[in-house]
């Protein structure tokens, strides 16, 4: 007799759910995080536009799912606080489906099981990501696999106003010749800080050169140009070259000595340094191509022509001559979660990651382009003159490691930067004091050279 | 109901919230605290191992020293920078200033008083982010600065306090508001000395500073203690000014702010959680034996102890 009752249930059962299942709609909620970021909105936007596109295709081809995306925005003060944020919502179970994050998070996002492993998703899509930059995915690469997708890439480089250089006396020839003698190795790191001295003391700029205030990216290509190689991929781990950081510990308290380098200049705002650069006060400035905006609109300049006539864009110069310069790229990445959805996310992320949508984000935030075909777009040779001039630069690209302690990493090169430019500590010991904090607080995670 | 059982029904009705708050915003963290410490937690807020690594970050262990180990030059710098940070701040602002504060407002027209004291509580009353906002304004190293520009007056060369003198900035930003407390408490006490004892004073031929000095501050020996005591514990975490004016500046990274930045401050390496914990249980030790010993100097047994005559 129980038999028989468990016999019709199961038959029951199995009776509703077969009747059931073609005519229940099934759908699916992917979560989005994303921080609130005006040099990005559309990050987050073309996700959301993939998911209606993606419905429109559902509906076309009479299946019932749809997707809805719940876009979690954070308001972190940047993409390392809001990489931790991210950390601290996966490990109380909140992962995300998918995230916006700065690419250099993704060991610490593959180490906490939260970034999925996309090489399945890249090969069975091939179409799709076929024309990226490769270059690119060097980026989102973790022990040789990748965990994301670019979805943005910058430049970051030195930027000169040409108007100081022409009131010191410069000649037209000089001017644009200068990223040709970077390029061969001939301009250096210290003949950089001599010219901007040479700004300052006849009176031409305030100051002569300023860098970023805090912690950040930016110090790695002026690393690079010593010759420090911050990562070793075989044994993915980081690694310093005491020599190579007691050279660019050198050469920064050569710039403050001159007077083209402002002593205090980690204290400042980042307002006072945007402030100093673009009302025409220093001569040069370390920071990105998405600053072309903000200097078009603060010099008043309306076209491209203007726009190099203002200002030259050279790399980080070599450390010594005959040496190679560096610039620095950082891309944001779309990491997809390891959740039960993350087909359908990786998908919304290979759509988002289109020439048209990704055309779009890139010339209204002035980033340079994910895919080779974007440049030919019309929308980029009228709007993204810039990324046009900047994409060759990629050549001389390095990238940030991407490995967990990146963060950590910086925040001990920047308090040597910070000592030796306050005057806190010589070049020498600000080098001993940073490689003891490295072997200390980094242990078996970074490799010491001499 | 019985006496018994309205004992306890009073015991948790009285103490029980203050129990609850005491072991949930006390106890508890302490607790967390001291476990994390001993952990490996960082970013990814997962635990593999029990470990004193984080205090090995801290101290070598070295013949030489005295105590058998060493502190890493950045732990003893935070150190030292904590000493000069509560002492200054404490010594000059929140004891000596608002002492002065409190005789002086004291001795003028209460409405005059009143002004003064409202004006020396504005700093507290306003939000720390404006108030940091107005600091930077004031020392902007450039001629806009408030302070050049008083100094251009007089013809001198603009100053940059933020690199030349940090720790002069943040005593003076600190106090300015650790003042106001100070003022409040013991104005309070100055004004419940009973009256006649000035007249008395007075009759006797006593001028200001012999009633200052023989009623006033005898009768203010209490609350200096407390004020002393209390705010020096308030300092030895306090960090909020200086980050907001100095931001991770090395040369006042503090204790607390080296905590800080270690754990969760944005963009400067932070998500070290066990070594931030590390730090912190370190500076609560140190707390706890400042209290001790300002509890044993201030005499705060004798404060504390029940009255000698008994009130029915």
């Amino acid at each position: 007799m129980k038999r028989t009752i468990l016999t019709a249930a199961t038959a029951a059962l199995l009776a509703t759910t077969a009747h059931v299942a073609p005519v229940a709609a099934e759908d699916v909620t992917v979560t989005l995080w994303s921080r609130a970021d005006r040099s990005g909105p559309l990050r987050a936007g073309n996700i959301m536009d993939a998911a209606e596109q993606l419905n429109r295709m559902f509906e076309a081809a009479g299946a019932d799912t749809r997707v809805t995306v719940e876009l979690i925005e954070t308001n972190a003060k940047g993409f390392d606080a809001d990489a931790l944020d991210l950390l601290k919502a996966h490990s109380v179970g909140e992962t995300p489906d998918i995230a916006v994050a700065a690419h250099e998070w993704i060991g610490s996002f593959v180490e906490a099981e939260f970034a999925a492993n996309l090489e399945e998703h890249i090969a069975a899509n091939e179409t799709m990501y076929a024309d990226i930059i490769p270059s690119l995915w060097n980026a989102v690469k973790y022990k040789g696999e990748r965990y994301g997708i670019p979805q943005d890439s910058e430049v970051r480089m030195f930027f000169v106003n040409n108007d100081i250089l022409r009131e010191m006396g410069k000649d037209e020839a000089f001017i644009s010749n200068l990223q040709g003698r970077v390029e061969a190795g001939e301009f250096t790191m210290y003949d950089w800080c001599d010219l901007a001295a040479e700004a300052v003391d006849s009176g031409a700029a305030e100051y002569g050169w300023v860098h970023r205030p805090n912690v950040g990216p930016d110090f790695q290509m002026a690393m690079a140009a010593f010759g420090i190689d911050i990562y070793n991929d075989e044994e993915a781990r980081l690694q310093i070259t005491r020599s190579g950081l007691q050279d660019y510990y050198e050469w920064l308290d050569y710039c403050v000595d001159n007077g083209s380098l402002p002593a205090d200049l980690t204290t400042w705002t980042w307002d006072s340094v945007h402030d100093a650069f673009r009302s025409g006060k220093a001569m040069g400035k370390f920071h990105g191509i998405w600053n072309v905006g903000a200097q078009m609109e603060a010099f008043d300049l309306s076209n491209a022509d203007a726009y190099f006539d203002k200002l030259t864009w050279i790399h980080a110069p070599a450390g010594e001559e005959g040496g190679e310069p560096k610039n620095l790229s950082h891309p944001i990445v779309y990491v997809v979660g390891d959740t039960e959805n993350k087909d359908i996310a990786a998908m919304l992320v290979a759509m988002a990651s289109q020439h048209v949508p990704n055309t779009k984000h890139a010339v209204t935030t002035n980033h340079t382009p994910i895919n080779y075909g974007q440049t030919a777009m019309p929308e980029f040779q009228d709007k993204g003159w810039a990324l046009i001039a900047g994409t060759p630069m990629l050549d001389y690209a390095e990238f940030m490691p991407n490995h967990a302690k990146i963060g950590q990493y910086n925040a001990i090169t920047f308090m040597g930067v910070q000592a030796v430019e306050t005057g806190e500590m010589s070049p020498e010991d600000a080098t001993a004091f940073v490689i003891e904090e490295m072997e200390i607080e980094l242990g078996d995670d970074v490799i010491i050279l001499d | 109901m019985s006496s018994a059982t309205r004992q306890a029904t009073n015991a948790l009705v009285f103490l029980g919230p203050a129990c609850l708050f005491l072991v949930a915003l006390l106890v508890i963290p302490i607790g967390v605290d001291l476990v994390v410490a001993f952990t490996d937690m960082s970013q990814t807020l997962t635990v593999d191992d029990l470990t004193t690594e984080q205090f090995r970050k801290i101290a070598t262990p070295s013949d030489e020293a005295l105590l058998g180990f060493e502190l890493r030059y950045s732990f003893y710098k935070a150190l030292m920078l904590t000493a000069v940070y509560v002492t200054c701040t404490l010594t000059i602002f929140n004891v000596g200033f608002a002492l002065v504060l409190a005789l002086t407002t004291t001795a003028l027209p209460d409405w005059l008083g009143g002004i003064y004291r409202a004006i020396w509580l504005l700093p507290r009353m306003s939000p720390s982010v404006v108030y940091a906002l107005l600091w930077l304004w004031s020392v902007d190293p450039t001629e806009r600065g408030l302070l050049n520009q008083v100094l251009g007056v007089f013809g001198i060369a603009p100053i940059n306090m933020k690199l030349d003198a940090p720790m002069v900035l943040i005593v003076f930003a600190n106090g300015f508001i650790g003042a106001s407390i100070g003022m409040l408490i013991l104005t309070s006490a100055i004004r419940s000395i009973p009256e006649h004892l000035f007249h008395a004073a007075r009759a006797d031929g006593a001028g200001s500073l012999s009633v200052v000095r023989h009623i006033v501050l005898p009768h203010l020996r209490w609350p200096l203690s407390y004020i002393t005591v209390f705010q020096a514990l308030a300092l030895l975490v306090s960090f909020e000014y200086i980050f907001l004016i100095m931001g991770p500046a090395r040369s006042t990274m503090t204790m607390a702010m080296l905590a800080y930045t270690k754990t969760l401050a944005p963009d400067i390496g932070s998500g070290q959680y066990a070594y931030g914990a590390a730090i912190t249980l370190i500076l609560i030790v140190v707390g706890v034996a400042v209290a001790l010993i300002l509890y044993r100097l201030a005499n705060m047994k004798a404060l504390l102890a029940r009255p000698r005559i008994e009130v029915h």
